[in-house]
């Protein structure tokens, strides 16, 4: 009963958006509060609907249900509880399922948290919202329903691909949909103010919050796969240009552009057109992600099965979503206000250049992507187009944007000086290029190229920091004076701060990890070892284990100092999951202070004089965890920018509060 | 059912509440204020910066300009929207209840109401109380493994498990069991060498490196293990130890009883060795490695039949033998069981489907056996 009663809870919920959408559109045009009120009690009920129908998926994948045919598919009886539970959205129906709640959930948040926005605004975004909503849930219910049944069930299930069984990747996905998805606000609260035409200061105010969890979640979902990548797969790499990290990217890129030229348009009025257009752009390119995984058009480590049929359907809705997207905005963008006034040296000047690169590194991102699809459909020969095409083009892009970054913040609004802004930096750039210099002469091999990267991930964190300190008035005036400015500041400055040196931070881990990565493999007999830079690996023993749902061989690797001293006592695996005969290699990774020494252990071989030997792949990656710790802290960023009572909406007018 | 449908009903019922409670709880707004607070906001927000000395006093002023005329712009943008009149409550009653009859009706073209949950533990218990000479062995084998968890220390389950998933074609999961099996019972000649042939079936007729292992094992514990000693002078032949291993095998077949299970084909065997030099190319299809199972699958199927010429109307039940003859690769029985039943379900297009989907079910190999 429960699985129907979640497959009637799915249909209920498309029902339930279709009338979200009419009745809110009625209720905005006729300016009729009951229909407009009705819209919003319409997109609550359908996201109770739709956590009954998701609840009843959970439901069947943790009672191993082999009645419905994807938990058939997905499951299998001795899948750890954590991964049956995370099978429900591991597949594609049930990824499709989370999407379709993620979505559903913002549309009963604006019903919920959106009394500050005008009622007319808020009626049409909410249709908006809901007819995006019918787009995927009419998908999902008849194309791809999550709860469909299977007259005989089969005794077993099929399992989910043990690459997919990790911790990591049982998170990655929801914090993406909440980032991809979140976006969806974005685009109808945009949608909306372009059908009423005003787009201005307060809309720019209204999405900010929406922009920056949106982003926030999207930062850590994709860490997160990155992280899963670096020490799931084995590779030694944390990201790859792979097609599917490229679809979660561009969104992420586009909502970076966005967060800050709604800050423009906020403070200034201006560039509401360019705004509105990246907000349509950001949910756009969310959608391009989910068609690119799932269409069958890409073959990645991570893409869903093939299905051109599926693929064709999610092309057209992106189509009629992006297309009504751009059509509407074509022919309002003529009669949008212009917005304030700024010289070429200003604050918006800076965002704007921002805008332009990060606009053109999505476009590069974009091309690189799709340079293979087209290629292939047009003359039939398959490329790749991998690290080299991104190292020439999206990288010196990203290195312009970082040069100019600090200055960003400590220009004046409208009418910044360049010269005053300089002389509070070159302090900073000495400092960066001083301690670039120092790293060029004592890490060895010499580096020129990476020692750069490390001079533009000081420069980063330092501009970060000198801006934050000129705000305290830091060894200005008193102590306590600079303790008081810290008070009050905004929590929003404080966020920008974060967000900023986070991304030096991760600059710092990228240029020395990829430039001064020290790896050995050779295949190692028992006691066989094989020098790894300043450490040696040897390999000590392998013993046979046996898991919940896999047998395994485990290494046990001595990793020694020069000294002889062990430093790390490694024990990577190969596993075999007979359910689908994968085998599958599980890192061992020892932490040593910001680096990683990284070993994988291959399979079983013959080796000198026919005793069995293991080909042992090691790494050191040094300063790699500063890749992760990097982006958590922008991420950190975006959240204590979005606890700043200021993006907090109807906030002060609920709770009394006066904003002092 | 019923169930299902007073609960379809209370959920129908609950949305329904919600989305009418929000056509209740609307009232006459003023436009202005949700227009006009955003730039009361910023303009109070930049009197604090100011006041905290954190704004200057030419960026205050233009801040304060720009507020200003935001302020202006927005009180010229406002609109009210009055009370409604009894029409609109109408229209959203009449649209919840169009919503809820939708959904049933795309319910009811899409879903099965009656078809009950089917979760794994219930299923196991069903079959562990039904009659074991009806089941398949993967079923079979699901309720051992709850009888093995139940009894951790006793390696019998193990083995009838280890058993039944050979005979569904799960060797690697017989692997695991048998496994386990033997530490459990480390001083069970049969069951090392039951695990030593699992490895060589998945090596399909090799006797690697675990095999022998096995083997040897067994040979410990019971130097007279007759699979064990089968096997090793199988893999002496296969290494070129011909003349050492056919005198492992004639000894083997001496110590046999007159009647032992396996011993003509063992003397087959010999004399093709000793024809040839060499062990015959790929073994026939011989007599499965547990034929009690085996038989037992045979019988359940010839029950079924038995039972569906009885009461042909029982579609799952013609799902599963068109499904069993697939997998035992008797393709004729399937295709005929196939016939009756599409003659019989022509007008059902759901069991149509499944019972295609039933006849592309691939046969399972059989396992060999001296």
């Amino acid at each position: 009963m429960i699985v129907e009663l979640g497959a009637f809870a799915l249909i209920l919920s498309l029902m339930l958006s279709v009338a979200q959408t009419g009745l809110s559109a009625v209720g905005g045009a006729r300016r009729s509060p009951v229909l407009a009120g009705a819209g919003q009690g319409a997109a609550i009920a359908t996201f109770v609907a739709l956590l009954v129908s998701f609840a009843a998926l959970i439901y069947a994948f943790v009672t191993s249900d082999f009645s419905v045919t994807n938990v058939a598919t997905n499951s299998h009886t001795d899948k750890p509880m954590l991964y049956k539970v995370a099978g429900a959205w591991g597949s594609h129906e049930g990824s499709m399922l989370l999407w379709c709640v993620v979505l559903t959930g913002f549309g009963a948040a604006m019903a919920v948290f959106g009394d500050s926005l005008p009622p007319r605004l808020r009626a049409y975004a909410i249709a908006v919202q809901g007819a995006l909503g019918v787009m995927f849930l009419a998908y999902t219910v008849l194309a791809s329903n999550p709860l469909a049944r299977l007259l005989e069930a089969p005794i077993e299930g099929k399992s989910l691909n043990p690459l997919l069984q990790d911790w990591a990747l049982a998170f990655h996905p929801p914090f993406l949909y909440i980032g991809y998805v979140g976006f969806s606000v974005v685009y109808s609260l945009s949608m909306a103010a372009l059908i009423e035409g005003r787009i201005d200061a307060a809309w720019a105010r209204w999405i900010r919050p929406w922009t920056l969890a949106a982003w926030s979640m999207l930062t850590v979902g994709i860490t997160l796969g990155a992280f899963w990548a670096y020490y799931e797969l084995g590779w030694g790499g944390w990201w790859f240009w792979d097609p599917v990290e490229n679809a979660s990217f561009m969104p992420w890129l586009i909502g970076a552009a966005l967060l800050h030229s709604a800050i423009v348009t906020e403070r200034r009025g201006a560039l509401p057109g360019w705004t509105a257009f990246l907000a349509l752009a950001a949910y756009t390119f969310s959608m391009l992600g989910a068609f690119l995984v799932r269409s069958g058009v890409l073959t990645s480590v991570h893409a869903f099965a093939v299905d051109p049929t599926r693929g064709v359907l999610l092309l057209i809705m992106m189509g009629v979503a992006a297309g009504a997207g751009f059509l509407l905005f074509g022919l309002r963008a003529p009669s949008l206000n212009r917005g304030g006034q700024f010289r070429p040296i200003s604050r918006e000047s800076a965002i704007v250049l921002n805008n332009i690169l990060l606009s053109t590194a999505t476009a590069v991102v974009l091309l690189g992507t799709l340079y293979p699809l087209i290629r292939e459909a047009m003359d039939g020969e398959a490329v790749s187009v991998g690290a080299p095409f991104f190292n020439l083009t999206f990288t010196p892009l990203m290195i312009l944007a970082f040069a100019v970054l600090p200055a960003g913040p400590l220009l004046a609004w409208k009418r910044g000086d360049a010269k005053g802004v300089a002389r509070k930096l070159w302090v900073v750039l000495a400092l960066a290029a001083l301690l670039g210099l120092i790293a060029y002469a004592v890490v060895q091999p010499r580096k020129a190229l990476a020692s750069g990267g490390l001079v533009v991930g000081f420069w980063l964190i330092g501009g970060a920091l000198l801006e934050i300190a000129e705000r305290l008035k830091l060894a200005r005036a008193p102590f306590a004076e600079s303790l008081r400015r810290a008070r009050g500041l905004p929590r929003g400055a404080w966020g920008t701060t974060l967000a900023h040196a986070g991304l030096g931070v991760f600059v710092l881990g990228a240029s020395f990890e990829t430039a001064w990565r020290v790896e050995a493999a050779q295949a190692l007999s028992l006691n066989g070892s094989q020098p790894l830079g300043a450490y040696t690996v040897t390999l000590t023993d392998v013993v046979t284990i046996e898991g919940p749902n896999y047998l395994a061989e485990r290494g046990i690797i001595t990793v020694t100092n020069k000294a002889g001293a062990e430093v790390c006592r490694a024990q990577p695996e190969r596993r075999f999951y007979p359910t689908g005969a994968q085998t599958t290699s599980e890192v061992a990774i020892c932490a040593k202070g910001l680096d990683d020494i990284y070993v994988v252990m291959g399979e079983r071989r013959a080796g000198e004089g026919g005793k069995p030997a293991w080909l042992v792949r090691a790494y050191v990656n040094p300063w790699v965890r500063l890749i992760f710790l990097g982006p958590l802290l922008m991420a950190i960023g975006g959240i204590v920018s979005l606890s700043d009572r200021r993006v907090r909406l109807g906030v002060g007018r609920r709770t009394g509060e006066v904003v002092s | 059912m019923i169930a299902f449908w007073i609960a379809a009903a209370g959920l129908s019922v609950v949305t329904a509440g919600l989305v009418l409670r929000g056509a209740a709880q609307a009232r006459a707004v003023d436009d202005a204020e949700t227009r006009l607070e955003p730039h009361r906001r910023r303009l109070a927000e930049v009197e604090r910066l100011a006041l905290d000395g954190l704004l200057a006093e030419d960026e205050l002023k233009a801040a304060r300009a720009e507020a200003g005329r935001g302020l202006l712009a927005a009180a010229d943008q406002a609109e009210s929207w009055s009370r409604d009149g009894a029409g609109p409550r109408k229209a959203a009653v009449a649209a919840v209840g169009l919503t809820c009859a939708s959904a049933v009706g795309l319910y009811l073209v899409l879903g099965y109401p009656g078809l009950p949950d089917q979760p794994f533990a219930k299923r196991v218990a069903a079959w562990r109380a039904a009659d074991p000479a009806t089941l398949e062995p993967a079923k079979i084998a699901a309720v051992l493994e709850g009888v093995a968890a139940e009894r951790p220390n006793d390696p019998e389950p193990l083995v009838f498990m280890a058993k039944a998933r050979a005979a569904a074609g799960d060797m690697a999961g017989a692997e695991q069991a048998l496994r386990k099996a033997v530490r459990i019972a480390p001083k069970r000649a049969d069951i090392w060498s039951l695990l030593g042939e699992t490895f060589v079936i998945q090596a399909e007729g090799q006797v690697g490196p675990d095999a022998k292992l096995a083997f040897g094992q067994a040979l410990k514990v019971d130097a007279a293990d007759v699979r064990a000693r089968y096997y090793l002078g199988r893999a002496r032949i296969a290494e070129g130890e011909v003349a050492a291993g056919l005198s492992d095998w004639r000894g083997l077949l001496a110590s046999l009883a007159p009647n032992a299970q396996g011993r003509e084909s063992l003397a087959a065997e010999i004399a093709e060795v000793e024809a040839s030099g060499k062990l015959p190319g790929p073994q026939p299809a011989a007599e499965s490695a547990n034929p009690e199972v085996q038989g037992m699958i045979a019988g359940m199927v010839d029950g079924l039949a038995q039972r569906l010429k009885q009461s042909p109307d029982d579609p799952d039940g013609w799902v599963r033998l068109v499904r069993a003859y697939a997998v035992l690769g008797e393709t004729a029985k399937r295709d005929a069981a196939l016939a009756t039943a599409s003659a019989l379900f022509k007008d059902q297009p759901k069991v149509m489907s499944a019972l295609r989907q039933a006849a592309d079910t691939p046969a399972q190999a059989k396992t060999t056996n001296p």
